[in-house]
C-alpha cells in the first residue's frame, strides 16, 4: 500500500548515483525496510531519475525542483520531505535520516529519529562554498545540535565522528559505530578491457580533502616506472576534473594517468582488483582530522584484495589497522616512495591484500553493518 | 512485443521490460498490467497528481495537510526564519568553489 509507512529513511543526496553515499544508503535503508516490511525512501532526483518509483512495498520519492541557492535548496526538500512524510504521520514509528534537513521534517512527525552522520555540513560545506560566514556556520552547528541532541540513537561510521557528534550535543549512550564495510567482489572477475597492464588506481570524489593533487604529485616522482599508469575512478563527472587534468599536464604525467568517470558501482570492483595498488592519499584538513568519515574507497579496496596506501590520519587507521601501508599525509614524496617499496616487493603487496580481504571477511561486510544497524534499531523500539 | 519502460530497481536502475498493455494516457509510456495504477496512468504520472494510495488515505491527508498547515506547527519550528540573506548569499550558484551547480555531487551536503 502506498499509505500507511511505517519507516522512512530520508537523504539530501541524489540516489542512486556513483558516489560511496549511494552505496551506504543502499544498504542502510535496504536494512530498514526489510526490517519494517517496507518503507518511503526520499531523496534526490535528476538527472533522469524518475520522481516516482515503487518496487515492491518501498516507495522511492525524489526532490526534483531545480533551486539554485543550496541552502534554499535544502529547506525546499524539507519542506518538500515533510510533505510526503504528512500521509504516513500516524503509522510513522521511525525515521531514518542523514542530515539535518532531513531530521527536521522527520522530527515533526512524532517518529523515532534515527540520525545517521556520516559528515556535518557545518565542517565540510565551507570546503564547497569558500564564501559561507563563520556566522553561518554558528548556525549550521546549532541546527545539527537541535537535530542531534533529539534523536533517539545516532548512528556514525568513525570514532572521530562519534567525538564530533558529542561535542554537538548527542547524548552519549545514544551514539552507537557502525562502520562502513564493503563486500569481496567474486572471485576471477575479468580484467576491464581498456584497463593497462600495470596500474596504480584511486577510486572516489575528487574534492581537495580527497588529496589526489597528493597522488598526482606522487605520481610524476614515478616519472622512472614507465610501464605504470594511474586510474583515477572518478565518482563525479569530467566537470569536476579538469583543475587536476591541467595539474597533471603541468606535471608532465597527462598521458599516463586514465580518467574513468562515473563508472558503475559493479564495474569498479573488476579496476580494483586487477590494480597493483590502491591508493587513499586524504589530506590532514579539519573535514578528516575533526569531522571523520569512513571511506568506502579504503573498505572496497581491501575486499577486492589490492593492497592500499593510505594517509596516516586516525581515520583512516581505524578501517586499515595493520592491513595496509600508511604514510605521512600532503607529502608527495613520502607518498611516492611508499609506492615504489610495495612495487618492488609484490610478495609483501599480496599479503598486505590478502590479510586486509580477510579482514573485512569476518567483520566488515555490508552484512555485518546491516547487523550492527538491526541491533541499533531493536535498541531504539525498545526504549 | 512493445515492452514496459517504467523504470524499476532500487540501486541498479532498468526497465520493466514486461510485455506491455497499455499506454500511459499522460505521457503515452507503454505500460505492462503491473504497473498500471488505479486511475489508468503510469506510477509518476499518477504520483504527480496526487493519485497515489487509497482515495480515503488521501482525503484523510488533504485534511491534516489542511489543519497542519493553518495551525502554522511547521513553519514554527523556528529554524526557517534561522539562515537571512547574508547566511543565504554565501550558497549562490556563483559563489561556489565550482560553478556548474547544476552537475552532479553538490547536491550532497556530505560525502562518505
Amino acid at each position: 500500500m502506498a499509505d500507511g509507512h511505517r519507516a522512512a529513511y530520508l537523504a539530501f543526496d541524489r540516489f542512486p548515483s556513483s558516489k560511496g553515499s549511494a552505496v551506504h544508503i543502499r544498504h542502510m535503508a535496504a536494512e530498514l525496510f526489510d526490517r519494517y516490511g517496507g518503507g518511503l525512501l526520499c531523496v534526490l532526483g535528476g538527472g533522469g531519475l524518475p520522481a516516482y518509483q515503487r518496487e515492491g512495498a518501498v516507495e522511492i520519492v525524489r526532490f526534483d525542483a531545480v533551486v539554485p541557492n543550496l541552502l534554499d535548496r535544502a529547506e525546499a526538500f524539507s519542506a518538500w520531505a515533510a510533505e510526503q512524510l504528512a500521509p504516513h504521520r500516524d503509522t510513522l514509528e521511525l525515521c531514518h535520516v542523514r542530515d539535518p534537513w532531513g531530521a527536521l521534517p522527520a522530527l515533526d512527525t512524532g517518529a523515532t529519529l534515527v540520525y545517521e552522520a556520516n559528515g556535518l555540513p557545518s565542517v565540510e560545506l565551507p570546503y564547497a562554498w569558500p564564501l559561507v560566514a563563520p556566522s553561518t556556520l554558528g548556525k549550521l552547528r546549532e541546527l545539527e545540535r537541535h537535530c542531534l541532541s533529539r534523536a533517539a540513537a545516532v548512528v556514525v561510521p568513525s570514532y572521530v565522528i562519534q567525538r564530533a557528534v558529542l561535542d554537538r550535543g548527542a547524548a552519549p549512550d545514544r551514539v552507537h559505530l557502525v562502520p562502513n564495510g564493503a563486500d569481496p567482489p567474486p572471485a576471477g572477475l575479468p580484467r576491464p578491457d581498456t584497463a593497462p597492464d600495470r596500474y596504480l588506481i584511486y577510486v572516489g570524489a575528487l574534492q581537495p580533502w580527497q588529496g589526489v593533487d597528493v597522488l598526482l604529485r606522487a605520481f610524476a616522482r614515478l616519472a622512472d616506472l614507465t610501464d605504470l599508469a594511474l586510474v583515477v575512478c572518478s565518482s563525479v563527472s569530467a566537470n569536476r576534473a579538469r583543475p587536476l587534468r591541467r595539474l597533471a599536464e603541468r606535471l608532465g604525467v597527462a598521458d599516463r594517468v586514465r580518467w574513468q568517470h562515473m563508472l558503475p558501482h559493479a564495474e569498479v570492483a573488476a579496476w580494483l582488483a586487477h590494480a597493483e595498488l590502491s591508493v587513499a592519499p586524504l589530506t590532514a584538513t579539519p573535514r578528516n582530522l575533526e569531522q571523520g568519515c569512513s571511506p568506502i574507497k579504503v573498505w572496497e579496496s581491501m575486499a577486492a584484495g589490492t593492497a592500499v596506501v593510505a594517509s596516516d590520519l586516525p581515520v583512516i587507521r581505524e578501517v586499515l589497522g595493520e592491513h595496509g601501508r600508511l604514510v605521512p599525509p600532503d607529502r608527495p614524496a613520502e607518498l611516492a616512495r611508499a609506492i615504489r617499496v610495495l612495487l618492488e616487493y609484490p610478495d609483501v603487496r599480496r599479503e598486505l591484500g590478502e590479510r586486509a580481504r580477510r579482514h573485512v571477511e569476518t567483520g566488515f561486510t555490508w552484512r555485518h553493518a546491516r547487523g550492527r544497524l538491526a541491533v541499533v534499531y531493536e535498541t531504539v523500539a525498545g526504549r | 512485443m512493445t515492452p514496459c519502460t517504467v523504470t524499476t530497481g532500487f540501486f541498479t536502475l532498468g526497465k520493466c521490460g514486461v510485455m506491455a498493455v497499455a499506454g500511459c494516457p499522460a505521457c503515452q509510456r507503454p505500460l505492462c498490467a503491473g504497473h498500471i495504477t488505479e486511475s489508468g496512468l503510469c506510477p509518476e504520472c499518477a504520483a504527480a497528481r496526487n493519485q497515489v494510495g487509497h482515495p480515503a488515505a488521501a482525503a484523510a491527508y488533504r485534511r491534516r495537510m489542511h489543519r497542519h498547515r493553518t495551525a502554522g506547527e511547521y513553519q514554527d519550528a523556528g529554524w526557517y526564519a534561522g539562515f537571512d540573506a547574508y547566511d543565504r548569499s554565501a550558497f549562490d550558484p556563483g559563489a561556489g568553489a565550482q560553478q556548474d551547480y547544476l552537475d552532479d555531487g553538490d547536491d550532497a551536503l556530505v560525502d562518505s
